[in-house]
Order: C-alpha cells, then structure tokens, then sequence
C-alpha cells in the first residue's frame, strides 16, 4: 500500500519459479540479478513505482518448442523467448463506468510475478495463440502457476506489426489490451495484421503508429485507447531496498535435477511409443491426463486401447459432469485391470464399458464388480450352445423367416441370445455357433 | 518508504542519464537546501559537467508530479547543477580494472518464506485511506497511464 516505512521482502518461492521457468523455457540464467524501480505513477500503484528487473533480468534468450493443433494445419514451430523477470504486480483498477471515480484493490498489490517476453517469432494468430497455450501447459506442469486466464493468473498482452515482404526492418508496432483468452488473441492479432495491411493498401502506411489498442470482444475489433507520445520514461534505477539475487550452481542443478518431464519431451516420447498426433496432443494436454495414462500403461503395456479409453469414455464423462481426471473415481490401477480383463476375454468388451461407468462413478475394484454382479464372460460353446438352442426353440416363427431367406434376422437371434446371457456370452463364439445353428437344418 | 538517494555513475548502468535523488514533494526543499549548505562548506566550485547531462528541471519536474513555475525552475536548475556537479567528483575515480557491481552494498539478503500472514491492524489502514467505499479505496478517475 506504499505505507511510509514499509519494506519489501523477496519470497523466496519467486526465485525458484523463475528459475524453474528459465530452464524449462531454454534460459540462459543471470547468476547474478537485481530489481529495479519502474517509476510511473497511476491509481493502482501505491508506492508510484513497480519493483521489477530492467537490465539484468534472472533469465534471457531461451526458446519454446509447440505443436500447432492439427485443425490448423499441424506443424512444429520453435520460438524464440527474449527474457524471464521478476515482479511485483499492481492493484486492480475498476472503472464504474459511470461516475467521476474509479475503485481500488489493492490485494494483490506486491504479489510476485514473472513475466514472459518472446521475440516476435510468431506470423499468424494461432501460431502465437499456440504460444501461449504451450506457456500455460509449461507452468501447470511445473506447478508454477495454474495458469488461468479467467482467474488473471496469466495475462497476456501482444504486440503487432506488418512489413512489405523482403523488407528486413520490422514496422511500427502496436500494442493490444484485453485479450482473455487464446482465441480472442488469435482474433485480436488476425483482425491487426488485415487493419494494418489495409492502411498499407490504401496509401496509408503513415496512419500506423505506435499505441495502445484495445480488443472489443463484442465488436470484434481492435480500437485506439491511448497513443504513445515516444516511449515512456520510467526512469529506472536499481531498487536499494532488496539484495541482489544470486544463484549459486548447486541451486540451480539442484532445480534442473528435478524438473518433471515437460510437455514437448512428453509428446516426442508419445509419438515414438506409436501414438497418433491426435492421441498425442490430447494426452500430453494436461499433465494429470498424462500421468494417468503413464500409470495405466505401466501396468499393462497396451497403449492404444489406454488411449482410447481415455480419449472416449473416461474424457466425455469428464467433460458431462465437470470433472477433472483426478477427481473421477476411477484409479489407473483399475483402468489396467479393466483393459487386462477384456483382454484375457474374463469380460467382454460390451461389459467392460459398463463396467468403467461404474468405476468413474463410485470407485471400487474390477475384479470385485466382476464378483459381485456375475459378470464373467461365457466362453464354453457348450453353455453357448444351449442358450442358443433355447432361444431358437422359443422363436420358431423368425427361424422359418430365416431359412425363407431373411437372414438379416440373424441379428434378432444374437440379440435374444445376448439377452438371456445376460450380456455374458461372448459375441464372437455365439455368432458362429448360431450360424451353424440357423442354417444346419436347411 | 526507504527511499535513499543514488547517483549511479558506473559503466554497468545502461541509461547515461544521471538520475537524481527520489524528491517527494514535502521533502524536496529541505534535502535540498542541506545539500547547498554542504556545497558552500566546501567552498569549492565543481565544475564536472563533462559527462553529465544538464538536468532538464521542467521535464523532471513533469515526471515527478512536482509543480513549479517556470521561474522556480529557472531557479533551481542550476542549484541542482552544483549538487550533480559536486557528486560528479565521483567521475575522476579510476575505473579501469574494477569489475562493475550490478548494484551497491554487497549485503545479502534476507527472503521470506512463501506463507501468508494476517495482519492484525487491519482497522487502522482502513481508517487511514482517505476515501473507502467498502471494499475499495475511492480514486479520481484515471484513464491513461501518462
């Protein structure tokens, strides 16, 4: 709050993040870091300075490697990031629309911060739509933040220019604000480059300058906010308040030592096992997903049918009843069970999907559902053989229809078998035994 | 607020502008009256305006949110001159083989773990903000950062 005689005091948790975020983003690391003061003065900056790093900041050139998603094309993209900081975020300013005042917050006022910036790599709207996303995956694997545009806990900004093509000069950029999420950035930056190139066309290079922008969700445009008089003059000097940051390399190999696997090692890895780009993506989305998946294959090795269930069943009862993969009651432990039994043929495939519903539904043991509800498949041709001769002796009229010719009434004998099994019998042997049964006496 | 004075001449610092003290508006002609009385003690006058710019009091004056009528400004520019002058003795320090520190005092610091704390006086900052309309403070509408 900019209370007179108050001090600052570094988390020590901060360092950590960045240091944790500088290495899974490629970093060179600055042994040696300090913060500035970034002077300006504006409502939801108590003090009239932001605590931040200006010329040394912990982390610099590094890269980011992501996969665009296959509805646009697909395709790896690396790109470039300049730098990682620290710093301390603002209050937050709520305009009442109407009325000469604005409000304050200021809770969140001195919450540490790091902030990302890339080199201007990106050339369309997904691809830094991408970017981003690939950003949140980064920190949510780490545990560095949860990443949530909703919530403010990653916020974004871009930058956008255009040039004639051969010309190697970038061209005026223009900042734009207010972008909540992926696909509004990606719309925001598309709508920019058109803007930009169509003043271009007409003659009107010169109407392009340097300012702030801000993207209108309803409208679905970007509009003037404030333009930029030269560049601001922050007048930074380094903050005398806290210690310089150093890192030692113990730390800092103590730190990379224990990095979980990222997004990008998790992908490549996916695709080597044989996974589909598809079954890639998805997977490698959400770390919880991810580790899910691991633990289940760990148990029995059969990835397609892991990834399958996954991807279909486990995701849309997930996505119904707004739950995450941890929270269904379902334990990797048993989704290997489940995938072992229908592969032994204890269970058929058909039982095994009921089966899994429950399993999401209430927790509990495959092999104990299996037990309790008697569902083990019926495999013996002679157990077979004689509900098929039942329910074959119970239908006389649809079996002199099938020996007249309509033999799509095999199906109906299947069902009724499968009925009386109650599901049990195994499909396979009870439609070879029925067709030698159908057409034995004709 | 621990505001201390700091005058960075040394090569590590990027920005060749000599940034003077963080004068708020209460402070600033006391500090700076005890720095002219240190100048007169000395009896000396530095003339090291060699590398340093002169200062520009409007525009700093600008910067800083501090009103002065363009005669005050004539006035204090070049009192503020003799005091950048007088740390510019600094200038003629030879720099040749030290490696330049990124930031003064060689301290180390101490952090705080990542836990929070209540604090129990919450009452007096609340009774001290001028203008509260639970739960936010009551600021003059700002729409640019300038």
């Amino acid at each position: 709050m900019g209370l007179p005689g108050a001090l600052p005091v570094l988390n020590s948790k901060v360092i950590k993040c960045a240091v944790m975020l500088g290495l899974a983003l490629n970093c060179k690391l600055s042994l040696s870091s300090k913060f500035d003061r970034k002077q300006y003065f504006y409502p939801d900056l108590p003090k009239g300075y932001q605590i931040s790093q200006f010329d040394i900041p912990i982390a610099t050139n590094g890269f980011i490697d992501v996969d665009l998603p296959l509805e646009f094309g697909g395709g790896h993209r690396r790109f470039g990031i300049t730098r990682v900081h620290m710093e301390e975020d603002a209050g937050k300013l709520l305009h009442t629309g109407s009325g000469s005042y604005s409000q304050v917050d200021l809770n969140r006022a001195g919450v540490p911060l790091l902030e990302i910036v890339s080199e201007p790599d990106m050339r369309t709207g997904i691809e830094a739509a991408e970017y981003a996303a690939e950003l949140q995956r980064v920190v949510r694997y780490l545990g560095v933040s949860n990443g949530n545009m909703q919530e403010g806990s990653l916020r974004c900004d871009v930058n956008v220019s255009i040039r004639p093509i051969g010309q190697l000069e970038f061209g005026t950029k223009v900042e734009i604000k207010n972008l909540n999420s992926f696909s509004a950035m990606s719309r925001a930056i598309d709508f920019e480059i058109a803007r930009q190139a169509e003043l271009y066309n007409q003659g009107q290079a010169d109407e392009i300058v340097q300012e702030t922008r801000l993207w209108e969700e309803g409208a679905q445009k970007t509009v003037t906010m404030r333009k930029k008089e030269g560049l601001a003059d922050y007048r930074y000097f380094p903050e005398p308040d806290l210690p310089e940051v150093v890192l030692t390399e113990e730390y800092v190999n103590g730190i990379r030592d224990s990095l979980p696997e990222l997004p990008e090692m998790k992908r490549r890895r996916y695709e080597e096992m044989g996974l589909t780009m598809q079954d890639v993506l998805f997977l490698a989305n959400d770390v919880n997903v991810a580790e899910f998946f691991d633990a289940t294959i760990a148990k029995v090795p059969d990835i397609k049918l892991a990834a399958n269930w996954i991807m279909g069943d486990i995701a849309a009862y997930m996505k119904n009843e707004k739950l995450s993969i941890n929270e269904i009651k379902l334990s990797p432990q048993e989704l290997s069970e489940l995938i072992a039994s229908i592969k032994s043929g204890t269970i058929s495939g058909k039982i095994g999907k009921e089966i899994l519903l429950e399993l999401m539904e209430k927790g509990g043991t495959v092999k104990g559902l299996i037990e309790e509800k008697d569902l083990v498949q019926i495999v013996d041709p002679v157990e077979i053989e004689k509900i098929i001769d039942k329910v074959i002796a119970n239908n006389p009229k649809q079996l002199e229809q099938y020996r007249g010719g309509k033999t799509k009434l095999q199906g109906f004998f299947a069902g009724q078998v499968m009925k009386e099994s109650k599901g049990k019998a195994n499909p396979g042997l009870v439609n070879k035994i029925l067709i030698e049964k159908l057409n034995a006496k004709s | 607020m621990g505001s201390r004075a700091l005058l960075l001449l040394t090569p590590a610092f990027r920005s060749d502008r000599v940034l003077l003290s963080h004068f708020t508006k209460c402070g600033f002609h006391q500090t700076f009256r005890q720095k002219e009385k240190m100048v007169r003690l000395g009896a000396r006058e530095f003339s090291v305006h060699s590398s340093l710019e002169r200062p520009n009091v409007a525009r700093l004056a600008e910067t800083a949110r501090i009103s002065l009528t363009p005669q005050e400004a004539e006035e204090f520019a070049p009192k503020i001159q003799k005091v950048v002058d007088w740390f510019g003795q600094l200038q003629d320090v030879d720099l040749q083989s030290i490696e330049p520190a990124i930031r003064p005092d060689t301290e180390a610091g101490s952090f705080r773990e990542d836990s929070p704390e209540t604090f129990d006086n919450r009452e007096a900052i609340i009774a001290a903000i001028p203008s509260y309309e639970e739960p936010y403070i009551k600021v003059p509408k700002v729409l640019n950062k300038d």
